[in-house]
Order: C-alpha cells, then sequence, then structure tokens
C-alpha cells in the first residue's frame, strides 16, 4: 500500500470549510486583484502540499460574473454549422442548448448577436431550421452571415430569412456596425465548379482552393461613408464573421484586406470587434482596437500552430470524448466608455472572461482566469 | 413497440444463468431482519465469515498496481489488530445515539455492503438525501461520499457517526462516550494504536477494516484473464458495446489497474434535474455566488436538505460542478441496487433507459452525455455484460438480483424515452421550442 | 499526370496483389458468383470478378489491376486525384531521399538509383495524400451525420500521433494512434470502425503522421 501521498489527517471536508470561510470572509475586504492573488495561493498550497485532488481550487467564479459598473448586455450564440435534422441532429441539438442557455439568462440580454455560419452547406433547409430556432430568442436578434451561410447561393435565402448582410444601428449611444467579411474572390468560375463544389471548397476550413476572405472595396466604401456621419468619440462595436486581422493564412483565419478596414476604425475612441469562425476564446489588441472571438455551438477548433496573438489566454484543449467540450455561448458587458468585457461560457467548465481593462492594460491588469479543467 | 426487446431477455437471463451457475456460492437463507430493515448484525457477521478473512495480504484477484494505489495515511497502516478493531466497531450500534444504528445497518454485509434503500434510514427513521454506496472496493475510490467531500476513509468514516439524520451523535466526544461502556475497548485500542480510544483512532480502524472488504474476483476479471467461457455470448456483446456505442467505458473505464471502473471524477448525468426545484437551486446557488458579500448565505442555503441535489459544486463552487455527482464503481454493480446518488432508477435497465436518451436535459449537462440509439437488443447486452461485474462470492445472489430487476423491467420501464433515444425528438428541443418542436 | 497515373497503377497493382496472394474477398464485397472471389479498387466501388482457380502470380495480379483500373478510368476521365487533392489539403512531402542515389556497396547491387527514389517518394506521399482525401470526406469516413475529421483537426492539428502509444483514460487501457481514430471515426464521426489494416485506416495514419514529420517521437505524452 501507498504512504504519504497527503501529509496530514484532519477531515478533508473541515479543512476545506475553513479555508473556504477564511478566504470569503477576506473577500469583504478585498478588490478584485487581491481576491485573485489569495485564491491562486490557495491553490498552490494545496499543491504544495501534496493534494492530488482539485479539492481547493477557490477560483472565484464570482469573478466572471460581478460587475458593479453601469451598462449593457447583450448574448452570442455563434457558429452552429446545421446540417438538416434528418444528417446531423447533434449540430441543431447544440443550437438548441444555447438558445436554451440565452433564455435562461436573468436579466435577459439587451439582444442576442447571431455570429455567422448557421448553416454548414449554405442550404435553404439548413437556414430555415435555424431560423426556427432561433425565433425562439426571447430577446431580439441580430444577424450576421458567414461563409457556411453563403457561398451555395451566394447569400439568397440568407437575404430572404434575414435581411441585408451588412447594416449599422445604434444602441444605448454605441454605435454597432456588422459586416459580411467573408467575401471571398472568384475562383469557382474558371474551374467550372457547382454551387454545391463552390460551397463545399469553401466550408473545408484547410482547403487551399478557396481564396483569402475580404470585406471588398465596397463593403469598406460603404462602412467609410457609415462612420462619416459617427463622431470620433461614439463607442464602435464591430461584428464581422472571420478576425478583423491576419492570423493564419492556411485556415483563413484571416481577413485579406484587415488594414484598411482598420485604418477606418482606428480614428475612433473606442473600438471592439467581436467575431466567430475560429471557434475558441481568442483576444488581441491591434492599436486600441479590442478583438474578441466568440465560441461555437458546433465544434471547436485548435489553436493556430502560427500567429496566435500574444494577449490570447488560451482555453483547455478540448476533451474528445465530450462531444461538447470547448463549445458554449456567452455575452458582452458593454460599459459607459463603450468597452467590452467578454464573457465565454463554456459548457460544463467554469466560464472565461476577458475584460476590457485586460486588453487596455496590454496584458497587465485582469489577466483572465484560464479553465481549470485538466488536460485529458 | 418494446415486445421484442422484452421477448429476448429470458434467453439473455438463460445464458448468463449458465456462466454464474458455474461457480460456487454461498448459501442464501432469508436474512433476520433488525432495526432499518438491516440484516441482524450477529448474522452478518456470520455471512462475513464466509466472505473474507481477517488479513494484511492482499486480497485475491487485485492487481498489484491496483494494491499500491490504494492510499493508506502514515501511522494507519494495515495490521490484523486494526482490522479487528474496526471490524467491531463497524457492528457497534453504540455508535449511534440512540442505539439503532451501526455502519452496518447501512453497509449491510448480506446486502451488498449497501441498505438496498432509494436512500438511507438514519436514528429517529429520519431519511437522508442519498443513497448509501457500498463500502465494498470504497478503499479504491479516490475520493469519498457522492460529492467526493472527503478524500480518505478514515475522514469518511468518522462524518455519518456525528451527522444529525444518521447517526445522530452530536460530537466526537458523545460517540466515544458511547462505546465506553464496552470494557473490551480500550485493550483493543491500546493493541491497534497504542493509545488510550479517541475518536481519530476510531477512524483509523474503521477506515482499516474497510480496506480488507476487496471484491474484485468477477466473471469478467475471468474473461479478461483468457477464459473466454467465462462470460456468456451476449455479455461479450455487451462488453463490445460498453466499450463503443454506449460509451460507457469514457467514464467508467475498467481494466485490472483500475478495477472499479471509474473516472473518479464527477459528472452531471441529469438526475437531479428531475426534481422539480433544480434548476431554481443552481439559479440561487449561482446568483449568491455573484455577490460576494453573500457567500454566508451559500452555506446556509447549503444545509438546506435540497441543496445537496447540486452535489459536487456544494464542495467545490465550480459552475462546472453544477448537479455533479462521483462515477460510482461498477463492481458488484448487480447487487447494489438502487441506483445513483438518490437511489432512483431501480434496475440496470432503468439506468440504460436514462443513459440511452442522453440523461435528463438540463443546463448543466455533462456534454459527453448525448443520446446513444441502443436498440433493446443491445441494451440487454449491454446488461448481461454488468452483472458479470459481480464477484463470483456473490454469484447466487447476483443471479436472484438478476431475475428480479428483469421481472421489474419486464413490468415497468419508467425511463424509457424511445423518441429521445433514437434521437426522433432532440434534448432541449421541447424546451426551447415547446411541445410542437422542431418542424 | 501520365506518370502519375502510371505511378497509381503500381500502388494499386501491389494492393491487388496482396490481395490475390491471400485469396480472400474484401470484408464489404458483394457475394460474387460461385467459384469466383470478388476484388475491391480502393474507392470501395469498382469491383472485378476473378475464378477461385485463376494462377497467383504477378502477372494475374496484373491483368486483375489492369482491369479495374480501366474500369476507373473510364468512369473517372481526366481525373488526377493526387493533383486535385493536393491543391485543395496541402500535404507535407515525405523525406525526398536523393542523397542517396548512387550510394550502394561498390557495386551495381544494391545501388540506388534516381528511379527507386522517385518510386519511393511518390508511392509513400500518394499513401498519405489518399489519406487526406479519407480525412477530409464524411463520405470516405461512413459518417452518418456529415462530419470529417478537418472539421476539428484542420490539416491534422491536434492530433499528436507522436505521443502514441499512451494511456487514454476514456479508453480505460494503452491506446495506439489508430484507436483514438476508431473512437473518432465511431463517436464524434459517427461513422463505422475500420479493421486496423483497412487500407482507409493505413492511408489515415500515413496522412496524420505526415503532417507531423520532423517532431520527435514521445511515446506516453499527455
Amino acid at each position: 500500500m501507498n504512504d504519504g501521498k497527503i501529509p496530514h489527517i484532519k477531515s478533508v471536508e473541515t479543512r476545506h470549510l475553513e479555508e473556504r470561510e477564511a478566504l470569503f470572509r477576506g473577500l469583504h475586504n478585498l478588490d478584485r486583484r487581491a481576491f485573485l492573488k489569495i485564491s491562486t495561493g490557495a491553490a498552490a498550497a494545496a499543491v504544495a502540499a501534496g493534494v492530488n485532488y482539485p479539492f481547493h481550487s477557490f477560483l472565484p467564479i464570482s469573478v466572471a460574473y460581478a460587475d458593479d459598473r453601469p451598462g449593457f448586455n447583450f448574448a452570442y450564440i455563434s457558429d452552429s454549422h446545421l446540417y438538416v435534422k434528418a444528417k446531423n441532429e447533434r449540430f441543431i441539438r447544440q443550437l438548441l442548448r444555447a438558445v436554451d442557455d440565452v433564455n435562461a439568462l436573468d436579466p435577459q440580454p439587451d439582444f442576442v448577436l447571431y455570429g455567422g455560419d448557421l448553416a454548414q452547406l449554405g442550404r435553404k433547409e439548413e437556414l430555415d431550421v435555424g431560423a426556427q430556432v432561433l425565433k425562439s430568442l426571447k430577446a431580439p436578434v441580430h444577424m450576421m452571415a458567414g461563409e457556411h451561410d453563403w457561398f451555395y447561393d451566394m447569400g439568397h435565402r440568407w437575404n430572404e430569412l434575414f435581411g441585408p448582410e451588412t447594416y449599422s444601428f445604434d444602441h444605448k449611444g454605441v454605435h454597432f456596425v456588422v459586416l459580411m467579411s467573408v467575401q471571398e474572390k472568384d475562383f469557382w468560375t474558371a474551374r467550372g465548379m457547382s454551387p454545391a463544389e463552390r460551397m463545399h471548397t469553401v466550408a473545408g476550413l484547410d482547403n487551399a482552393v478557396q481564396s483569402a476572405f475580404e470585406v471588398g472595396a465596397a463593403q469598406r466604401e460603404w462602412l467609410r461613408k457609415d462612420l462619416e456621419k459617427v463622431s470620433k468619440s461614439t463607442p464602435l462595436i464591430v461584428f464581422s464573421h472571420s478576425p478583423l486581422y491576419k492570423l493564419y493564412r492556411p485556415w483563413n483565419f484571416w481577413t485579406d484586406d484587415a488594414e484598411d478596414v482598420q485604418a477606418l476604425l482606428q480614428p475612433f475612441d473606442h473600438v471592439t470587434v467581436l467575431h466567430g469562425h475560429t471557434h475558441q476564446v481568442l483576444t488581441n489588441r491591434i492599436g486600441h482596437i479590442q478583438f474578441h472571438g466568440m465560441l461555437s455551438t458546433a465544434w471547436p477548433w485548435p489553436y493556430a500552430p502560427q500567429g496566435l496573438p500574444a494577449l490570447t489566454v488560451q482555453m483547455n484543449r478540448p476533451n474528445p470524448f465530450d462531444v461538447s467540450d470547448g463549445l458554449g455561448d456567452g455575452s458582452a458587458t458593454v460599459h459607459p466608455d463603450g468597452l467590452v468585457d467578454k464573457l465565454y461560457s463554456l459548457w460544463n467548465r467554469n466560464p472565461m472572461q476577458v475584460k476590457a481593462s485586460y486588453l487596455s492594460s496590454g496584458g497587465k491588469s485582469d489577466i483572465p482566469v484560464p479553465p481549470t479543467l485538466s488536460s485529458y | 413497440m418494446n415486445q421484442s426487446g422484452r421477448a429476448r431477455t429470458p434467453r439473455i437471463a438463460a445464458l448468463l444463468g449458465l456462466a454464474m451457475a458455474a461457480s460456487a456460492s454461498i448459501a442464501e437463507p432469508v436474512p433476520p431482519t433488525g432495526p432499518h430493515g438491516a440484516m441482524a448484525l450477529d448474522a452478518q457477521q456470520k455471512r462475513l465469515n464466509q466472505l473474507v478473512t481477517a488479513s494484511t495480504a492482499p486480497p485475491p484477484g487485485i492487481d498489484p498496481v491496483a494494491w499500491a494505489s490504494i492510499y493508506v495515511p502514515p501511522g494507519n497502516e494495515l495490521t490484523a489488530d486494526r482490522i479487528a478493531l474496526g471490524r467491531k466497531l463497524y457492528f457497534d450500534v453504540r455508535l449511534s445515539k440512540d442505539g439503532t444504528v451501526a455502519c452496518a445497518t447501512c453497509h449491510d454485509a448480506s446486502r451488498g455492503f449497501t441498505d438496498q434503500r432509494n436512500v438511507s434510514e438514519g436514528i429517529g427513521d429520519h431519511l437522508g438525501r442519498r443513497s448509501s454506496p457500498t463500502t465494498m472496493n470504497a478503499a479504491l475510490f479516490q475520493s469519498m461520499f457522492w460529492d467526493g467531500r472527503a478524500v480518505t476513509l478514515e475522514d469518511q468514516a468518522k462524518l455519518p457517526i456525528l451527522n444529525p439524520i444518521e447517526m445522530g451523535h452530536p460530537d466526537a466526544a458523545s460517540a466515544m462516550a458511547g462505546i465506553a461502556a464496552d470494557p473490551a475497548y480500550p485493550g483493543l485500542f491500546q493493541k491497534a494504536y497504542g493509545r488510550a480510544p479517541n475518536y481519530d483512532d476510531l477512524g483509523r480502524a474503521i477506515a482499516s477494516f474497510e480496506r480488507t472488504l476487496i471484491f474484485l474476483d468477477a466473471p469478467f476479471d475471468h474473461f479478461a484473464a483468457g477464459d473466454t467461457k467465462a462470460i456468456s455470448p451476449a455479455a461479450q456483446r455487451g462488453l463490445a458495446l460498453f466499450n463503443g456505442k454506449a460509451r460507457c467505458v469514457s467514464c467508467h473505464m475498467i481494466n485490472s489497474s483500475n478495477p472499479l471502473g471509474t473516472d473518479n471524477l464527477f459528472h452531471n448525468i441529469g438526475v437531479s434535474a428531475r426534481k422539480q426545484n433544480f434548476e431554481a437551486l443552481a439559479q440561487q446557488a449561482l446568483g449568491a455566488l455573484k455577490d460576494g458579500s453573500d457567500v454566508d448565505a451559500l452555506d446556509k442555503l447549503a444545509l438546506q436538505t435540497d441543496m445537496s441535489e447540486l452535489g459536487r459544486f456544494i464542495v467545490s463552487r465550480k459552475r462546472g460542478d453544477i448537479g455533479a455527482f462521483k462515477t460510482e464503481q461498477l463492481r458488484n454493480v448487480g447487487i447494489t441496487a438502487p441506483y445513483m446518488h438518490d437511489g432512483s432508477l431501480r434496475t440496470l435497465w432503468d439506468v440504460l433507459d436514462h443513459y440511452n436518451k442522453g440523461g435528463e436535459t438540463n443546463p448543466y449537462l455533462d456534454g459527453g452525455i448525448e443520446p446513444l440509439n441502443l436498440s433493446e437488443d443491445e441494451i440487454n447486452d449491454v446488461v448481461a455484460f454488468l452483472f458479470t461485474l459481480t464477484d463470483t462470492r456473490f454469484a447466487a445472489q447476483n443471479e436472484a438480483a438478476m431475475r428480479s430487476q428483469q421481472a421489474q423491467a419486464a413490468k415497468k420501464r419508467p425511463f424509457r424515452d424511445n423518441a429521445l433515444a433514437h434521437r426522433e425528438v432532440l434534448p432541449f428541443e421541447q424546451r426551447v421550442l415547446g411541445p410542437a418542436g422542431l418542424k | 499526370m501520365k506518370k502519375t497515373a502510371s505511378l497509381a497503377l503500381l500502388l494499386l497493382a501491389a494492393m491487388v496483389q496482396a490481395r490475390a496472394d491471400d485469396s480472400v474477398a474484401p470484408p464489404h464485397s458483394p457475394a460474387g458468383a460461385p467459384g469466383s472471389n470478388t476484388v475491391k479498387l480502393c474507392d470501395n466501388k469498382t469491383t472485378v470478378q476473378i475464378s477461385k482457380d485463376a494462377p497467383k502470380t504477378h502477372a494475374e495480379g496484373q491483368k486483375i489491376s489492369d482491369a479495374l483500373m480501366a474500369q476507373w478510368q473510364a468512369k473517372n476521365p481526366d481525373k488526377d486525384w493526387v493533383k486535385e487533392e493536393v491543391e485543395a489539403h496541402q500535404v507535407v512531402t515525405p523525406e525526398d531521399n536523393s542523397k542517396l542515389v548512387g550510394t550502394g556497396q561498390s557495386s551495381t547491387y544494391g545501388a540506388v538509383s534516381q528511379q527507386d527514389v522517385q518510386v519511393w517518394n511518390n508511392e509513400t506521399y500518394k499513401m498519405a495524400v489518399y489519406g487526406s482525401t479519407v480525412f477530409h470526406s464524411g463520405d470516405e469516413l461512413g459518417s452518418d451525420i456529415a462530419v470529417s475529421c478537418d472539421m476539428c483537426h484542420p490539416r491534422a492539428a491536434n492530433t499528436h500521433p507522436e505521443t502514441y502509444p499512451k494511456f487514454q483514460p476514456q479508453l480505460g487501457r494503452v491506446a495506439l494512434l489508430r484507436d483514438m481514430i476508431n473512437w473518432c471515426i465511431e463517436h464524434p464521426v459517427r461513422g463505422k470502425v475500420l479493421a486496423p489494416d483497412d487500407p482507409k485506416m493505413r492511408a489515415l495514419e500515413a496522412y496524420i503522421l505526415a503532417q507531423r514529420k520532423g517532431v520527435p517521437l514521445d511515446y506516453g505524452k499527455r
């Protein structure tokens, strides 16, 4: 038998309760950073004591929720990649789960952003089932298109269901812009591709036959005009399906004219970009533009082998034995200054919050707490 | 729709029966009943004598790696004296305030070292909130209780004695006073630990005794060791399903170095979600955490009985642990019904029905749980396999349990939902879209 | 194009020869006429019937191979699957070994020629490329839900073939890469598991390993 793994015999239950009591008593007089420090300390002490069990990890989930500043919230769901139910019911179930999550939020968010790639292969039937599910969201929905929605009929059914793919709106003093950032140059005509072949090519993340995503000149011109009427001090929040920067071209984690779009955004004092497509916790800052990825409800992507922004605190590698791991939905808290605290609600894990102050400080303060789930 | 499944079960029973009949087993007189429905304690002790010898040597059938992995706190190395003291304490009703409950009341040697009740009955006929797990092989667990709040058997053993609705002593001194009337104890404690009786040594001694309750010699082990006839063809098909389509192995991995068939982790499979107020409780608990100043309130809430349905969350305070309970061992599962932390599933068919439909849908459901699309034949095969995990010393009991479960399952399958299991209706579908569901 | 086709022929010839030697029809082949065996092309569709009494010689194998290839080319005129696959999905090329040309044991016997190196290289590459087609196709994987490997593992990212064998707790045993591939095929992909020597399994392993070229072996790593 084995000796010496746990060098104490005091009821673990008692010890646990004592430690927690001390921690939370201390909490009354602490700011959040100090709280974090103590929590981490308790975890470290448990490790030092040789406790093999994830017992004393008082990683404060309250951090992920608590915020006393005024502002408003919106929720997001993204990248559901639906097939028709007869072909694949799992992805529909996972979208249903996300809608159930968002409908349970109390208070309800001001609106829900759908981040694109509602369908997997852009078929009418796929978009229709997605539209039916999203209709049951209690809060109003703002739709964004992704490449999987688009390249079968070049957005025809999507536009019929959801209206124009490029638009802007104002909400509580914030100017919101929704772009269609996954335009592609024509690679299909010369190859004589059918719509289905074109869609199938774009649907493969690592398919090199397709061209790079771009916002395109026409839409950039629209954006320039749209922003003309907005004062530079108005907070700006941009939704794009692809990240509006260049991360990793082989997987199209990329927008080819990102610099041109960024140049239109940089003059504004407070700019945040939320994007889909990357299916992971992803954080970046370029100039003072803050970028956040969104989680998928269908499947998680690994991190790209190159180009990962230094500010990204990675989520754990998803467990392939849990078909929902690394997936989820989330929300954003918009502060009066227009900056955004981004919440990733990972199913079955603790939520991860990436605060605006973390990005503003260049990663020095409010460092996100990574998930504590062990790797597999 | 279910006729074919029912019609097939007798065949499987026959196949299983063949395998079982081959092994000798202990005669099974009707157990005399004591307080709280347990077998009389002296009769239990006789039964125990037939099952185990008080030895510090590795029990038969255990892999040396598994034996070496059993954690023993320093100062409580296994000795015959400690086992003997622990055994006496295990059967001593004076450890309960009213003298009606011993460890063996809820961990009854004649009933698979559990009480085979939904939830356990303590002093004053108080009912607890959780189903008593078996003490067999408990030594191999990495944590104790359904929520894992104790790491060692030593810690675990001391807690029910002081629990107001289990054994009900107000404190350790009261428990020690309870056994002081027995003049044998001071000598036994002296021999075991070299000092006068005290509560920590009491916990240590009970833990020592429990470390001898190793029952890992099952037909499955003989099959794994190469005896292809040790389990029936149905059980062999069930094993393949267990490792494949039915996905059991993801949490219940079972092999000689990890013989229990548990990942020692905590999962929300939705058992709590059947209770009406589960989601409201979860919201209430998360709300208390959200506002850091109200954490004391959460402690108070946790004392309310219903909060225990949040399971591991009450210990870890992690959102991902809401409604999560420890993965129970699969060893001797045939004779330790009912199942799950609240004993809500009566038979292994119910268990398979529960998993087949993807558990009970709730916002905290473990993502590895999804509808399995198992057919009735496949369910029968997996159940047949599960009955091969019972130690050969309980072969007769196992066979009787199987026949009884089969009869119950033939009458009633309360957790069967073929529309969900076969993915015609999706989990979350009706919660989100109402009864009409997807177009 | 021509060269690729002829190399493809070589590969097929080798496969078919192995089948002919074993006198065993592939597991999923339709029942052939009595007294004959069915030989199937690796597209899993094209088949020929061969007599059970056919001599098991190289020449006979070549005949079978030619018959299969002719059928396939009739169905797929102008198809160069290697080129097409590589255009869509970059596949890491194998070690080219050309520095070995001219080396040997100081005699003609055993010397390495340019052609040797080319054959090794092309055949090896083609196996990985075939793996890429399976990896990227829910249909090839037999998925009931149109899911393919690349959906979670673009360019075989996060597959870590160099860490096998390792104890995989969720399988409760030591797993080889193929065990993990089969778990993924059965669960996330919802297809039918492949036999360890199934050409698709061999090709999947080849593709996944190819993408990690140069990474040191580190078996058991978690």
